[in-house]
């Protein structure tokens, strides 16, 4: 960290003086204590990081093995051009640290499979999801479960996109509420998609840790770009569900008294 | 029995983003997508990739519960029942 650095008190309260009127110096210390888990360095996690990190969140672990192609930047706003064909998340460290040296960033260039999962979800208070995979999100809805960590979810399709606030043992888990892989032939991809979904899961973050207002929770958020609209449904869970319904030491038991 | 339908994402391109339907007591969720593909051209197609076997991307909730976990297509439809086509996004 440069010598320069005004790391005092009142350059803190300065820098966030605009969103402390929302939740107070408590909540921004709260930010600041906080540890999220941004699975996947694409278009959500982009969205993401930026805001958590412009927010003051103290610890940012982002994971993704890929490294940056040309057909990224269209939405993937860690990156510039100068980045192409670097590790992703080396190059997303950089881009949050020039934003906000006092993020903690662990930038871990590994694939997300049921093998590391759980060191990567180790110490963390919430998972949010930027991932561009079902395979990889079930994966992180089971670790979540497991670990009882909430599982923001987001999905992205064109002009389209899905959010959602998870919580064992109070809402519905992934797999109550898409049961199979969804497969499409095409899945068109822009930036501003990501922006719009990636910035309402950030915004749940932000929510939970400080413990304002209330979580997008027992309903799923579905964002239409194309007609300016958003309508939020109910989603209950499923006692039947295979992933939270039941639990693998007591078959005849739910995981989670609901 | 009156059933309230909405149709999310790309099945808005091919039907009304809500519309209530009037069915008989005893009337399946098969029976509402029967209905539903008969008034929408293009519907079916996109609903479903074999007679009876819906692709794998349409979620269909009952009040907001998957009838994945209830029974499928033979789910039983009830009087002010809200039913939600969503095919999820995946991409990030």
């Amino acid at each position: 960290m440069p010598e320069d650095f005004d790391m005092s008190a009142e350059s803190l309260d300065a820098r966030y003086m605009r969103q402390i009127h929302l939740f107070g110096k408590e909540g921004q210390k709260k930010l600041r204590n906080a540890r999220i888990l941004i699975a996947g360095a694409g278009g959500l996690g982009s969205a993401i990081a930026m805001y958590l990190a412009a927010a003051g969140v103290g610890y940012i672990r982002i994971v993704d093995e890929d490294v940056v192609e040309t057909s990224n930047l269209n939405r993937q706003i860690l990156y510039r051009e100068t980045d192409i064909g670097s590790c992703k998340v080396e190059a997303a460290e950089k881009t949050i640290h020039a934003l906000n040296r006092d993020v903690e960033v662990d930038a871990v260039c590994r694939h997300i499979n049921e093998k590391s999962v759980g060191n990567l979800v180790q110490g963390v208070d919430m998972i949010l999801d930027g991932m561009d995979n079902f395979a990889a999100r079930y994966i992180l809805n089971r670790a979540g479960l497991d670990e009882k960590i909430p599982f923001i979810h987001g999905a992205v399709n064109g002009f389209y996109g899905q959010v959602t606030t998870l919580i064992p043992g109070v809402t519905p888990c992934l797999r109550c509420i898409i049961p199979t892989t969804p497969t499409w032939e095409k899945n068109a991809i822009i930036g501003v998609t990501c922006g719009a979904i990636g910035s309402i899961e950030a915004t749940e973050a932000i929510k939970y840790i400080t413990g304002t207002g209330e979580l997008l929770k027992n309903r799923l958020l579905l964002w239409d770009g194309l007609r300016g609209e958003s309508e939020s449904i109910q989603i209950v869970n499923s006692p039947e569900c295979t992933d939270c319904g039941f639990s693998e030491s007591e078959p005849d038991a739910r995981r989670f008294s609901l | 029995m009156k059933i309230t339908v909405k149709a999310f994402a790309m099945f808005r391109e091919v039907m009304d983003v809500q519309i209530e339907l009037e069915f008989p007591a005893g009337a399946a969720v098969r029976t509402l997508l029967t209905n539903l593909t008969a008034r929408y051209d293009g519907l079916s197609e996109v609903m479903f990739a074999a007679p009876d076997t819906l692709r794998d991307f349409v979620n269909i909730l009952k009040n907001g519960r998957n009838i994945h976990f209830i029974a499928g297509l033979d789910t039983p439809l009830d009087n002010g029942d809200i039913i939600a086509l969503f095919p999820p996004a995946a991409g990030g």
